[in-house]
């Protein structure tokens, strides 16, 4: 399959903010104007083909990022519908944020507010993530609004803190505060979740293996269940080639917990049973 | 044209414009699933009276079904969008939402789409969830055995409603047993309901009345007890007249189902006393949508070659 690769050539120690890639991605813009173009690094100005090679048919929607780093943020900032990105190595902060549709892969490492503030669209992390994945800008309302996250391994402190809607799946652990002020939307996970878990939630579904400790005296056991609507969730979760799809989509069986209660919360917090 | 002694006239069957949609109902078990979707399609045989016209289609594995639970996939059929909205909701509200372990997902994709659990959720009294699952919402009700789970909304589409047959057989129960085999054949048929009791109508109707009120009364020429007035179309050896009512969704649906309805009928044949097959002709005034009887044979055996 055809697509355009950028590499970065590895020559500066400042952070670099990459939202000129998806400029170029989303309005298809041609290589060579690009390269020309010029961008700050620290208190300095240079051309992004100092520090970039572009190579590959420029027509594609699909690009590959090669040699990426953890001073790289925005990666793939607010991609639209058709767009694919692959990046090979870690990402820095605000990986993903505000995407609007398309899909980010990514073979490494994400640092904090990973697929903050996006809508639609999915990002794939190979490896784990930093803190207030799906989460929303700081001083924001509302945090993810739709889409995927999916994670294979491990996820940092205030997961889906203020999500608002969407889907995020950690096959591994997730650290504190996740769901912190949730206001709707999903996360599962497969491993470990950390204290405070869905503090301040007021909606929404968080769906764990194990009964997380120290949950917010605001929840409360409804007991146990076999709710039909987690065959459905199960499918759509088995879609993505990950580690969930050990997890059958007949299997409903759950203790649920509704809370945080002392914010009148409605959300549910539910634990797999056998 | 005589397919084994059956005459079958040159004439076609009328039927009219409708939208139709949908919906999967599931349930712990297909006793459940039956229940409810027995009672959300009672009452309604014909749009004349019922508003609706409404049947079940078919039984759907657990492998079909979005929740992997027994289901029954039911057609309703009606004439504007509005009215198909309306009973749909009416119906799910008090059959299907009260049935016991069911739930309520749509059976049809496609961008024209009518409410479905969208007005539904305020039964949960604030306490309902929504749940988006890929791009589609829906609802899940706390009710007595746990949860009512419905999906938003259903698609629908245009649909042609009152294709028909009508039998004519020396004896009532000649007539009956080739309507019972007719619908043996098109009951297996996807797309497709018979919306009368059994599948076959006594009461077949023609367009209008020396009534004004009435928009439909008995189709007198072909009443053998009125065999002996001057515009009956009756012979003298026809004792029994049955119909066979099919709503579908395309002409093809309802095409293939007639030739279904026809060649199990002619299977039976004229020893059996089935004297002819002929269809619903009100010269144009009921429908634009003509089924000729012959023509729909001849595609049938051109399937067979």
């Amino acid at each position: 399959m055809s697509h355009t690769t950028v590499t970065y050539k590895g020559s500066v120690e400042q952070r670099i903010d990459m939202r000129w890639l998806s400029k170029v991605i989303t309005l298809s813009l041609d290589s060579e104007q690009i390269l020309k173009e010029t961008i700050a690094i620290g208190n300095q100005q240079t051309t992004i083909g100092e520090l970039f090679n572009i190579s590959g048919d420029n027509t594609s929607s699909d690009y590959v990022l090669e040699n990426a780093t953890q001073k790289m943020d925005y990666i793939g900032h607010a991609l639209t519908q058709s767009n694919t990105l692959t990046v090979m190595g870690d990402c820095g902060f605000y990986t993903g944020a505000q995407l609007l549709g398309g899909r980010i892969k990514i073979e490494g490492n994400t640092h904090d507010f990973s697929g903050c503030g996006m809508s639609k669209g999915l990002i794939e992390v190979s490896g784990n993530c930093g803190n207030h994945t799906g989460s929303a800008f700081t001083g924001g309302k509302k945090g993810m609004s739709g889409g995927t996250i999916l994670v294979h391994g491990n996820s940092g402190n205030f997961t889906g803190e203020l999500m608002r809607r969407g889907l995020i799946m950690i096959v591994g652990d997730i650290g504190d505060h996740c769901a912190n002020r949730m206001i709707a939307g999903t996360i599962t996970n497969l491993g470990a979740t950390g204290k405070h878990v869905g503090a301040g939630m007021k909606r929404g579904t968080l769906l764990f293996p194990h009964k997380p400790e120290n949950i917010s005296p605001g929840f409360h056991d409804c007991g146990r269940h076999s709710l039909g609507y987690l065959t459905l969730l199960l499918h759509e979760i088995r879609r993505f080639k990950s580690a969930f799809q050990s997890l059958h989509p007949m299997r409903r069986r759950v203790q649920r917990y509704i809370g945080d209660t002392t914010v009148e919360g409605q959300g549910e917090l539910l634990v797999w049973i056998g | 044209m005589i397919i084994n002694g059956v005459v079958i006239d040159d004439t076609f069957s009328e039927a009219f414009s409708m939208r139709a949609t949908r919906i999967i109902i599931t349930a712990i078990n297909y006793k459940w699933a039956r229940h409810a979707a027995e009672t959300m399609t009672g009452f309604a045989t014909s749009v004349i009276g019922c508003k609706v016209e409404a049947g079940i289609e078919r039984v759907i594995g657990n492998h079909e079904t979005p929740d992997g639970r027994p289901g029954i996939s039911v057609l309703l059929f009606c004439t504007d969008k509005k009215t198909l909205e309306q009973q749909l909701q009416a119906r799910v509200g008090q059959c299907v939402l009260t049935c016991p372990t069911t739930a309520v997902f749509a059976g049809m994709d496609g961008d024209d789409r009518i409410a479905l659990g969208k007005n539904l959720r305020y039964f949960g009294d604030g306490h309902q969830i929504s749940k988006m699952i890929g791009n589609q919402r829906f609802w899940r009700i706390p009710v007595m055995d746990g949860e009512f789970l419905c999906q938003e909304t259903t698609g629908f589409q245009r649909a042609i409603g009152g294709g028909n047959l009508l039998v004519l057989a020396r004896h009532i129960s000649q007539a009956l047993l080739a309507c019972e085999a007719a619908i043996d054949a098109i009951s297996s048929l996807p797309n497709i309901i018979l919306p009368f009791p059994g599948g076959g109508v006594r009461s077949g109707s023609k367009v209008g009345s020396k009534y004004k009120e009435l928009s439909a009364s008995t189709n007198h020429p072909f009443c053998p007890t009125l065999r002996g007035e001057p515009d009956n179309k009756l012979d003298r050896n026809i004792e029994a007249v049955m119909e066979i009512v099919i709503d579908g969704l395309t002409r093809e649906d309802i095409s293939l189902a007639m030739s279904r309805g026809i060649e199990a009928i002619c299977d039976l044949g004229k020893s059996q006393g089935i004297e002819t097959i002929t269809g619903g002709n009100f010269g144009g005034k009921l429908g634009p949508h003509h089924f000729h009887l012959r023509e729909i044979m001849d595609e049938s055996y051109n399937r067979y070659l």
